[in-house]
């Protein structure tokens, strides 16, 4: 919203501070400023002038003038525009002496679009009179910082804050005295008050339609509304000064009574930027007998519009439910001057004050005007003001300052709320504008006192607070445990989307239904809730490898499941990846399982049944905890990625509870050495060492320390020879040679039981 | 003898000074000192001599003994002494060669200001939540006080999914469930991936990273608010800050705020990166909105407290100097290994 600095002096009486003192008082005790710029800014300097002579210029569109300046003497001047002739009246802007054309082109005459007055920019202004305007300074609010401001859409409702900030008086544009009287013309029906409080309308005729006056042109131009025509540019005065959006209907284009009703189903309105726009029963129309006119508080219909011939209008100033306009606005795509206004719940009690407003400004632009009788006034009961009780020693400790109760009266009073004084507390009735939805609650008026006192006077003080250790978070602890584990083993932490398409999801073999879908997702390959980080992995993979030979990463992120009820389930998972455009692959495999064991070191590998399509057919190991399944380590299959591509997926959810659940328990340190024996087992080929080492396991008594497994060998014949190492022991004495030779044949009878040979 | 024993004896200490290696050395200690020796062959033949002459050779003896012994092992010192040098002097090791093996990975740059932020508002008392990222309307709006008609919830914004969830939009709901789980008075951050449904840039995305953070107890005013977000912000910043306040609208605090910072690189003056304003607007908190503590089963007549939200992929690249949002999802590791 961009406010003029010129139509704020006019509203606050003895504005004695700069438009860049207007935007930091704004931003600090109102709302956002984003800035200030300068509207008009060839007007600063500007004079009339008068073209005495006009000379063609050989091969040019432009020709040389002589001016006669009122502030600068003769100039001599190259001007492109069609209007320049001997004897016209126009604005002179000098800039220096410019080479243009051939001619040392002194100055320039100006365009009204130039000057910033309109978009008229087919030749120079043509001047009658003075021209009566100044380069004006523009403030511009973020629309954000009045979402739940109504009342500061207009330079009114800002004039009256800056007022209140600077202790100024505040000057009403509005003269009720000025609102036409006499019984009312056009009748008007409301059928839902629910969803329109309120309906006012005025009849004028003697209109004649014309381009309003520069002034207005001008000042409308500097907050960005374009003139249209004297009657429209009245309705947008009044919206950006009061902020009653108003609209004119052409009076005889209106068939009997204005009807305020819901649209029908499938009910058509061309409306005037040309759209036809295709309503609903959600949708609020003013219409009349024979059908929609206007969608209520968004746009005007074309068929009503004024138009050159237009002699009588019918001026409404309405007020509209909120949540209603915002729907069809937004269902419509369609956000309007007005609608932006009324979705911020307009105040019901200002379309009077509108109307009279209008009444006054349509003298200026349209002489012939009269009013015929007075407005139709059709409203629900308005609600009364809110009263709050607001407690003085309450909004105190609120606020951490104390305050001299005149002070917090004279706030309050200054932003128009009346006040009465109950000693310990105030009765606080809210001004009806910012009753709408703003202010209701003293926690409210604790806003109201402390911005405009200003928070800079508020000095920070320490809260009295129990001290007490808070509770760890365990889970982000841990997680925290295996980044840095996963970081010192040489892997890079990535964060992925949670997003995915569903042509990633076919490529991992993942159904689309098993997703939860996004509804309304920006691209199609954002649509879908990850499953797996695995989609991720691969990406990282096929991004990475066009930079790298060799490289490691790893994610900590959630997998998003369905759920038959309820909120979706969000498992934790780690995802790592280590990648080598070439070599047999065992490496990155390997050193996944070093780190799955860093992570949690009775980590157990076992073969899975089955590879995925997407894993490589013979590489891929379940990861265990006791018996419970924890995770895969698994390379990626080549026609998925080239080069050697393993991955680890663990899911964190259950390794957390379980590590947390084993207690750490001192050993006392062995006072009786210990023995180690040697068994080399030769087996089949292709036979895993996990199931050597389970058959070992199977006859190993108490006296059993370790089982190590120390080395591996491929005979010519194909078959393998695992070696482990195995160290016995006992707490109280030192085992004796038959007890080793017992447990050395007990061991070697259960690889012979489990079919294997002794080497 | 005596004589004897003194011609041994220079004879073989000049041999223990001649020799030019450990071996030849103790060939001579073998002859000369060994138990079948030079001197022990004196030795045997010294019962044949009166006692008066025993004494005396048995002076010579041990004379003879212990000047031969000294030089020996005085030698053999020097002998190793040369060889260990030789040794030593053969050992040069170039040890600026880069060490081979493991290099250290890195954290995402998002993980480390997360940690740093969680390690200061621990120390504070404050204890970390989480919570889910797929919410319910109720969490994400309607228990924030933000009603249905708010332009929040409108789908530009907000990521619907099917069966009436969606991603949530801020980490505020976690206010809620903190307040439901820990009850009055309670100290609590949250931070997180949220969600929007934006068009991604070099300044925005749909998934980003903020900190969430709420604190109720009995009275507190925007005094102690003041207090918490200078001594935050300095602990994140290692540097005394200046902050001010200034209205800001957001439903679920009542009065609101935006906080900035005193612009950092140019003081205050105004520079580009403040957008000449001197200022820097930094995070959005406020006193929690009564209906936001009845929500969260507080009862606002007995308790207050202030809540605010700290962007942390903003506050990352603030720090980093990140010119690009989308590095930070890339996954690039042309990027994460810089941090």
């Amino acid at each position: 919203m961009k406010f003029s600095y010129q139509w704020l002096s006019e509203l606050v009486e003895d504005l004695d501070i700069d438009a860049k003192e207007v935007s930091r008082r704004i931003t600090l005790h109102t709302a956002e400023s984003e800035g200030v710029e300068v509207h008009g800014a060839l007007l600063k300097g500007a004079c009339p002038a008068t073209v005495l002579t006009v000379e063609a210029i050989p091969n040019s569109h432009n020709v040389k003038a002589e001016v006669e300046t009122e502030l600068y003497g003769k100039k001599t001047l190259a001007c492109g525009a069609p209007n320049c002739r001997a004897g016209l009246r126009t604005m002179y802007v000098p800039l220096g002496v410019k080479r243009v054309s051939g001619v040392d082109s002194d100055g320039m005459l100006a365009s009204a679009a130039e000057l910033g007055i309109n978009s008229d920019h087919d030749g120079i202004i043509e001047l009658e009179g003075e021209l009566g305007l100044e380069a004006d300074s523009i403030i511009e609010i973020d629309n954000k910082s009045l979402t739940h401001r109504p009342d500061l859409w207009g330079h009114y409702g800002m004039a009256r804050e800056l007022a209140a900030i600077l202790d100024k008086p505040l000057v009403d544009p509005v003269s009720m005295e000025l609102l036409p009287v006499g019984a009312p013309v056009q009748p008007v029906v409301i059928e839902e008050f629910g969803l329109c409080p309120r309906y006012s309308a005025q009849v004028f005729e003697g209109v004649t339609v014309g381009e309003s006056p520069w002034w207005m042109q001008y000042r409308l131009g500097s907050i960005g509304l374009n003139s249209i025509s004297n009657i429209v540019d009245v309705t947008n005065w009044v919206l950006a000064e009061l902020p009653q959006p108003t609209h004119a209907f052409d009076a005889d284009k209106i068939q009997g009574k204005i009807i305020v009703r819901r649209a029908k189903q499938g009910e058509r309105l061309l409306a005037l930027n040309g759209e036809e726009y295709e309503l609903s029963a959600d949708d609020l129309v003013i219409a009349d007998e024979a059908g929609a006119l206007a969608i209520a508080g968004v746009i005007g219909g074309k068929a009503s519009a004024i138009g050159p011939d237009t002699k009588r209008i019918v001026f409404e100033s309405a007020n509209f439910n909120a949540s209603a306009i915002r729907k069809t606005s937004s269902r419509l795509k369609l956000r309007t001057d007005a609608s932006m206004r009324f979705e911020k719940a307009q105040d019901p009690h200002n379309t009077l004050r509108a109307i009279a407003r209008a009444a006054e400004l349509l003298e200026m632009v349209c002489p012939e005007i009269v009013a015929v009788g007075g407005p139709t006034d059709v409203c629900a009961e308005l609600k009364p003001m809110p009263v709050i009780h607001l407690s003085l020693p309450w909004l105190y400790r609120k606020l951490g300052r104390e305050l001299p109760k005149s002070q917090v009266i004279g706030i309050l009073e200054r932003l128009a709320f009346g006040v009465v004084d109950q000693g310990e507390a105030l009765e606080v009735t809210v001004p009806s504008w910012r009753a709408t939805k703003d202010v209701s609650i003293p926690d409210d008026l604790v806003e109201e006192i402390g911005r405009t006192v200003g928070y800079a006077t508020i000095d920070p003080v320490a809260p009295a607070m129990p001290v007490v250790p808070p509770p760890v978070n365990e889970e982000r602890r841990f997680y925290n445990q295996l980044r840095s584990v996963a970081t010192q083993q040489g892997f890079h932490e990535v964060y992925n989307y949670s997003f995915l398409s569903e042509a990633q999801a076919a490529k991992l073999g993942v159904p689309v239904e098993a997703h939860i879908k996004v509804l309304n997702p920006i691209a199609s390959d954002q649509s879908l809730m990850r499953t797996t980080l695995l989609h991720g992995v691969l990406k990282n993979f096929e991004d990475n490898l066009k930079n790298f030979d060799q490289f490691r990463f790893f994610e900590i992120g959630k997998e998003i499941h369905k759920q038959p009820e309820g909120l979706p389930k969000e498992v934790a998972h780690l995802a790592a990846g280590f990648y080598s455009s070439g070599g047999d692959g065992a490496e990155g495999l390997r050193e996944l399982e070093r780190l799955a064991r860093a992570f949690a070191p009775t980590m157990r590998f076992q073969p899975a049944a089955e590879a995925r399509p997407f894993e490589h057919p013979l590489r891929s190991v379940e990861l265990y905890l006791d018996t419970m399944l924890l995770g895969r380590i698994f390379e990626f299959h080549p026609n998925w990625v080239e080069g050697r591509a393993a991955v680890l997926d663990l899911n964190l959810g259950p390794l957390a509870c379980m590590l947390a659940g084993i207690p750490k328990k001192y050993q006392p340190i062995r006072r009786f050495p210990s023995s180690e024996f040697d068994l080399s087992v030769l087996t089949p080929a292709r036979t895993f060492s996990s199931e050597v080492e389970k058959a070992l396991r199977s006859s190993a008594s108490n006296a059993v320390e370790q089982i190590q497994f120390v080395r591996e060998f491929t005979l010519p014949d194909g078959q393998r020879s695992l070696s482990f190492r195995v160290t016995v022991a006992n707490q109280e004495r030192t085992l004796t040679q038959d007890e080793i030779t017992a447990e050395r044949d007990g061991m070697i009878a259960a690889i012979r039981h489990a079919g294997f040979e002794l080497r | 003898m005596i004589a004897e024993v003194e011609a041994l004896a220079e004879g073989a200490l000049a041999r223990i000074h001649a020799a030019v290696n450990l071996d030849e050395m103790e060939a001579v200690r073998v002859e000369v000192l060994g138990r079948k020796g030079s001197l022990a062959e004196f030795g045997k033949r010294m019962g044949k001599l009166s006692a008066e002459e025993r004494v005396a050779a048995g002076k010579a003896l041990n004379g003879a003994k212990t000047s031969l012994e000294a030089a020996f092992d005085l030698k053999k010192t020097a002998f190793e002494t040369a060889a260990l040098d030789a040794r030593l002097a053969g050992e040069w090791l170039d040890l600026t060669i880069p060490p081979q093996g493991i290099v250290p990975g890195s954290l995402h740059p998002l993980t480390q200001i997360q940690n740093e932020i969680e390690s200061l508002f621990f120390s504070m008392g404050f204890t970390i939540l989480d919570g889910p990222e797929v919410e319910t309307e109720f969490y994400n709006f309607d228990a924030l006080n933000i009603p249905p008609d708010h332009p929040a919830r409108d789908m530009q914004d907000t990521f619907w999914l099917e069966g009436g969830h969606l991603l949530r939009t801020h980490t505020s709901p976690v206010q809620i469930r903190g307040m439901q789980r820990l009850g009055p008075p309670l100290r609590m951050i949250a931070p997180g991936r949220v969600f929007r449904n934006e068009e991604v840039d070099p300044s925005h995305e749909h998934t980003f990273y903020q900190l969430e953070g709420m604190m109720v107890d009995r009275d507190v005013s925007i005094a102690n608010l003041l207090y918490f977000m200078k001594t935050l912000l300095s602990g994140i910043f290692k540097r005394d800050v200046t902050v001010r306040l200034r209205p800001g609208f957001f439903p679920f605090v009542e009065p609101g705020f935006e906080l900035d910072i005193q612009c950092m690189v140019c003081g205050g003056e105004g520079c580009p990166v403040c957008k000449h304003s001197g200022w820097v607007e930094l995070l959005p908190c406020g006193l929690v909105h009564p209906n936001v503590l009845r929500s969260g089963g507080i009862n606002p007549d007995e308790y207050g407290g202030f809540a605010f939200g700290l962007g942390l992929t903003r506050l990352v690249m603030m720090r980093y100097l990140i010119d690009d949002i989308r590095w930070l999802q890339s996954g690039d590791l042309r990027f994460l290994k810089q941090f």
